[in-house]
């Protein structure tokens, strides 16, 4: 009978949900896989195919559970592996082979390094579509509707413009959102006070647009670089700017969240943030892409198309910003976005020239 | 190999018995870069086999009294349980897209869920849970959930931080009061006495950190206020030097509430910790060092950062190391009859914790 008796490792075995434990021998015998006490008692016993054993991760020990519930641990995590090849069980470890530190795994680090820039790449800019086309409009509306309050409740303020110049500029908005994708009835425009925020103009993402008193005086009456602004503003709500890049946010999150798994909290927030940096280049582009947008627009409605770089002049000479793009901005250099403008309205005056 | 060869029990004794951590660095680096491998290959699909490797080799890892602790749950139920969330959020959006009404209906269960969804995530973590072949389980209820996770972090909040205390105490006290290790239960009343304390070192830091920026701010006043009155009359020079020194200040800010959050979190630990009690009369201790739990978890992030994310796992080790060996308990009797006769009560977790409940946020 112990001819074919074959030991297979030490350990400890435990009835069935029971801390007590007894030093004990893992054997094969008479077909059956058999954990035996020292003095030679039988304690469980069940066929190779009804074990339940758990995969190898690490040196951590090995549980194998009889079918009578009871369970057999070893830290002989090479002696379970040999009792499982033997039993046919070729692929069982092979994750753990994977892991093992081995120079094969600088292949998955340059693998990991490369995969992460593919889906930052191409499957980022397609969930954030996705998202986007499936996001309905009453969430856009309710963003805007409490971003707009939250402004007004701490840095805007009532509108000291008069009558005539709002109604000026009303007017000529009114003209170039007619002529925009969504019409006229897709934009309101409001006029407030700055405050702290200064000369600005922006664009909530459900249409509403607001003008600070600031940028009017800036204009210095020149009505149409304003409408030019406008107009690039109207370009961020149509290209759905705000919404991709809060999904864009959202997704890094949650791609970082899901790959990284174990990056430790703080890296984790770092990512995030540095995920924000990323973003800013996005938002780069998205502003030259705003700013053809007004050209396009300005030139539908009967402007000067390129009324929008006289603006840029303006900030060049009064705010001294000649500074080039650089990776902390959201916004692209002045003067290269003034040139690119006047290329692109070139661009536009050649095309129906050649036709 | 020395963990479990015979895994002696020690007879009575009055001392702590400190946990230990047995893993290493270059061993985990495998399992985590597979893991991150696998997970991006499978589309995220394997992130949940990803999770169960990963905790049970920092669980199979730790070890008291010459045993490990044990991680149970299978791939397969964190799987079911993210699909169950991912395909909520896509019913969500749906229903949000056709009747919005009805999706702020949603939002709103969600939010009456939430407590739920927490209770349930602590029991299945404390189930899948073993220490000598016993498992862990959790009995608390939604209502002290709701307590410990939402009431207690908005009060805190809206508090200004300063009633954090009595948040921490709330769910040290929610977390510790329903644990249940082979049916005998654990119990903790940290004081608040103590935890303020340390709340008041922890704002110490971030009052300091105010402080430096303050007096940053008043050396360059002038710069400032010229710069408010007129924004035009600076040069572009001066206007990027303002700009660095916002960017530092912004950091200052980060790091000081960083180090203030560490610096707490590691003092609750302790305090916490230390005043829970196992079965009645068998007494838990955590002695971090705070300034040592604070060097440790940033120059982690330093190195992390800067080996590209490679050293990860270098640094959770060294911190898994560090918070295990500052972790004991101290048993009240003889270890092997109290462990034997723990075990004899542990039957009816065991049997039921296979019923599906994988919700995991990783708690």
């Amino acid at each position: 009978m112990a001819s074919d008796e074959k030991p297979v490792c030490r350990g400890d075995w435990h009835p069935l949900d029971s801390s007590r434990s007894v030093p004990s021998l893992l054997v094969e015998r008479d077909g059956q896989v058999r954990a035996v006490a020292q003095d030679g008692t039988e304690l469980a016993s069940s066929v190779f195919l009804t074990l339940d054993i758990s995969p190898r991760v690490g040196s951590i020990p090995r549980r194998i559970g009889f079918a009578d519930g009871s369970l057999f641990e070893t830290t002989d995590n090479a002696a379970i592996d040999t009792l499982q090849r033997v039993h046919g069980r070729k692929r069982a470890g092979i994750i753990h082979r994977l892991e093992r530190f081995h120079p094969r795994l600088v292949i998955f680090v340059l693998a990991v390094f490369l995969l992460s820039g593919l889906v930052y790449r191409y499957a980022l800019p397609v969930l954030v579509e996705v998202a986007v086309a499936v996001t309905p409009p009453v969430v856009p509306r309710l963003m805007s509707i409490s971003t707009l309050e939250t402004l007004d409740r701490t840095v805007l303020s009532e509108t000291k413009l008069d009558e005539a110049k709002r109604r000026a500029i009303s007017d000529g908005f009114a003209r170039i959102a007619l002529n925009s994708d969504h019409g006229s009835s897709a934009y309101t425009l409001n006029f407030r006070k700055g405050g702290t925020i200064g000369p600005n103009a922006f664009a909530l993402p459900d249409g509403t647009l607001i003008i600070t008193d600031e940028l009017v005086d800036l204009a210095g009456g020149d009505t149409e670089m304003l409408i030019g602004v406008l107009a690039h503003e109207i370009g961020h709500v149509e290209l759905e700017h705000s919404l991709r890049q809060i999904y864009r946010a959202a997704g890094m999150a949650g791609l970082i969240m899901l790959i990284a798994g174990d990056v430790g909290d703080s890296v984790e927030d770092l990512l995030v943030q540095g995920g924000g940096l990323l973003a800013l280049s996005y938002s780069r582009d998205a502003e030259a892409a705003a700013d053809r947008h007004s050209v396009e627009l300005m030139q539908k409605a009967g402007y000067d198309p390129t009324a929008i770089a006289r603006f840029f002049e303006i900030i060049e000479a009064k705010l001294g910003d000649t500074s080039a793009t650089n990776i902390l901005s959201t916004h692209p250099g002045t003067p290269e976005r003034r040139k690119a403008i006047l290329d692109y309205e070139a661009q536009l005056r050649e095309k129906p020239a050649q036709n | 190999m020395s963990t479990l060869d015979t895994a002696p029990v020690p007879a009575a004794s009055q001392e702590f018995h400190r946990l230990s951590f047995t893993g290493n660095a270059a061993e985990y680096f495998g399992i985590w870069i597979v893991n991150i491998l696998l997970t991006i290959v499978t589309l995220g699909i394997y992130s949940a086999w990803a999770k169960v490797r990963r905790n049970r080799y920092f669980y199979g890892n730790t070890v008291l009294l010459g045993r490990a602790f044990e991680y149970h749950a299978k791939g397969k139920q964190i799987l079911i349980g993210r699909l169950i969330v991912l395909g909520y959020l896509v019913v969500y959006n749906i229903v949000l897209a056709v009747l919005p009404i009805a999706g702020l209906l949603l939002f709103l269960v969600v939010l009456c869920f939430f407590p739920w969804l927490i209770m349930r995530g602590l029991r299945f973590s404390a189930r899948v849970t073993s220490y000598r072949n016993v498992r862990f389980d959790f009995v608390g209820r939604m209502g002290g959930a709701f307590v410990a996770f939402m009431a207690g972090p908005v009060i805190a909040v809206l508090s200004l931080g300063l009633l954090a205390p009595l948040a921490s105490r709330w769910m040290y006290r929610y977390l510790a009061n329903n644990l249940r290790y082979g049916g005998r239960a654990f119990a903790a009343d940290p004081k608040l006495g103590p935890i303020y304390k340390t709340w008041f070192f922890s704002a110490l830091i971030i009052v300091l950190g105010l402080l430096i920026i303050a007096v940053a701010a008043l050396a360059n006043l002038s710069l400032i206020m010229a710069l408010i009155n007129n924004p035009d009359a600076l040069p572009p020079g001066f206007q990027a030097s303002m700009f660095v020194l916002g960017v530092i200040a912004y950091l200052t800010v980060l790091l000081s509430f960083g180090i203030a959050a560490l610096f707490y979190r590691a003092g609750v630990r302790n305090i916490a910790w230390s005043a829970t009690r196992f079965d009645g009369r068998h007494a838990l201790k955590s002695d971090l060092s705070r300034f040592r739990y604070v060097w440790i978890a940033l120059s982690n992030v330093a190195v992390t950062v800067l080996t590209l994310g490679l050293m990860r796992p270098w640094a959770a080790v060294r911190m898994a190391r560090y918070v295990n060996e500052h972790t004991a308990i101290r048993f009240d009797g003889d270890v092997g009859e109290i462990l034997a006769a723990t075990g004899q009560e542990g039957t009816a977790v065991g049997a039921e914790f296979m019923e599906f409940e994988g919700f995991d946020f990783g708690f």
